[in-house]
């Protein structure tokens, strides 16, 4: 096995995951996915070691995925269909956390609001969610200040609150 | 902004663990004792479940192999000659480095006709210069007069077909 195909192996699963987060699709967010590790590939050369592999390509792979998720032009039920098709694959329905009607709202609203957010918001959102990443380390990828994302997060919360308060 | 409000912008932050102690501290102890900002707390921790389990919901594992061929396959296809090189010019032209081009370059000509103004002994009559920043006829006009002390900048696009009637008006300094 190759030291590139050995990276690879170790981070795609968690790249695929942001991605997913971002597109929440699972075909562009598979393709967005190789093309993040054919990028790397290319540009290996220019990985300095000050940052660490995984901040490195988590950034290649958040900038193609919030350029493809400017490009998307899926409408919100297509979204929902797909959101419910992936539970179905999974045979999640029957221990879905979101069991009662109540949170089946909840699940639904959240869906809605999360596609509301702007790409922006919805990195940050995911790479602290899924990544549970220190803010440090979503500055790193995002390419801004610890700050900037301290206050990305705290928008994005908001608005998802304001969403759904009356559910929560 | 009351301290419950302060504490309510900074409940995220504590819940993410990215607090200094001795602030952390003072937010758990008010979170214990104040109803609201305890029922705050419990909303957001309640969003955040919900959030975690819809992202985590649709995220089924990949097989490796499908996907490393995939990417073998990307990498032996031999790319263009010139997609190295629009690839760096990409970098190079990103929106946040042309917003600073455009003052940089102002603060640049400021720069210049001051010191040309120190070299010569300072100017005394009016002075108007224009220049084109790019070749997107974008251009700034510098207007000073003296007497008022006033500097106008002026920055502007030409409009397509209108190049040489700008071109004209650059080389006729205006009358002030």
């Amino acid at each position: 096995m190759s030291a590139f195909q050995e990276l690879v192996s170790r981070y795609h699963q968690k790249v695929y995951m942001v991605i997913l987060g971002l597109l929440r699709n699972r075909e562009d967010a598979l393709d967005v996915a190789q093309e993040t590790f054919f990028r790397a590939y290319r540009k290996i050369q220019s990985f300095q070691g000050g940052s660490s592999f995984y901040t490195w390509i988590y950034r290649i792979a958040v900038n193609l995925a919030i350029d493809a998720q400017r490009r998307q032009k899926r409408n919100p039920l297509d979204f929902r269909e797909s959101m419910d098709g992936v539970l179905e694959a999974q045979n999640e329905v029957a221990k879905d956390p979101f069991s009662d009607v109540h949170d089946k709202e909840l699940r639904e609203n959240m869906i809605k609001a999360i596609n509301d957010l702007t790409p922006e918001h919805k990195a940050v959102i995911v790479l602290r969610t899924i990544e549970g990443l220190s803010y440090k380390d979503i500055g790193e990828i995002l390419g801004c200040s610890e700050g900037t994302v301290m206050s990305r997060l705290h928008y994005a919360r908001k608005k998802l609150h304001d969403k759904l308060s009356a559910f929560l | 902004m009351s301290e419950c409000e302060s504490i309510q912008e900074s409940i995220g932050r504590w819940l993410d663990g990215e607090m200094p102690a001795s602030e952390s501290e003072s937010v758990r102890a008010h979170v214990a004792r104040c109803t609201d900002c305890g029922e705050a707390r419990r909303r957001l921790e309640k969003m955040q479940i919900a959030l975690k389990s819809v992202l985590a919901a649709e995220t089924t594992p990949i097989e490796f192999m499908p996907f490393w061929r995939a990417v073998e396959r990307r990498i032996s296809e031999k790319s263009a000659w010139y997609e190295d090189w629009l690839d760096r010019a990409r970098g190079l032209f990103t929106a946040p480095r042309l917003a600073w081009a455009v003052p940089v370059a102002i603060g640049l000509l400021l720069v210049l006709f001051s010191t040309d103004g120190w070299r010569f002994g300072g100017s005394r009559g009016n002075f108007a210069s224009v220049e084109s920043i790019d070749a997107y006829g974008r251009s700034v006009a510098l207007l000073r007069q003296n007497e008022s002390k006033t500097t106008v900048i002026w920055l502007y696009q030409d409009q397509e077909g209108d190049n040489e009637a700008a071109d004209d008006s650059a080389k006729t300094a205006p009358a002030f």
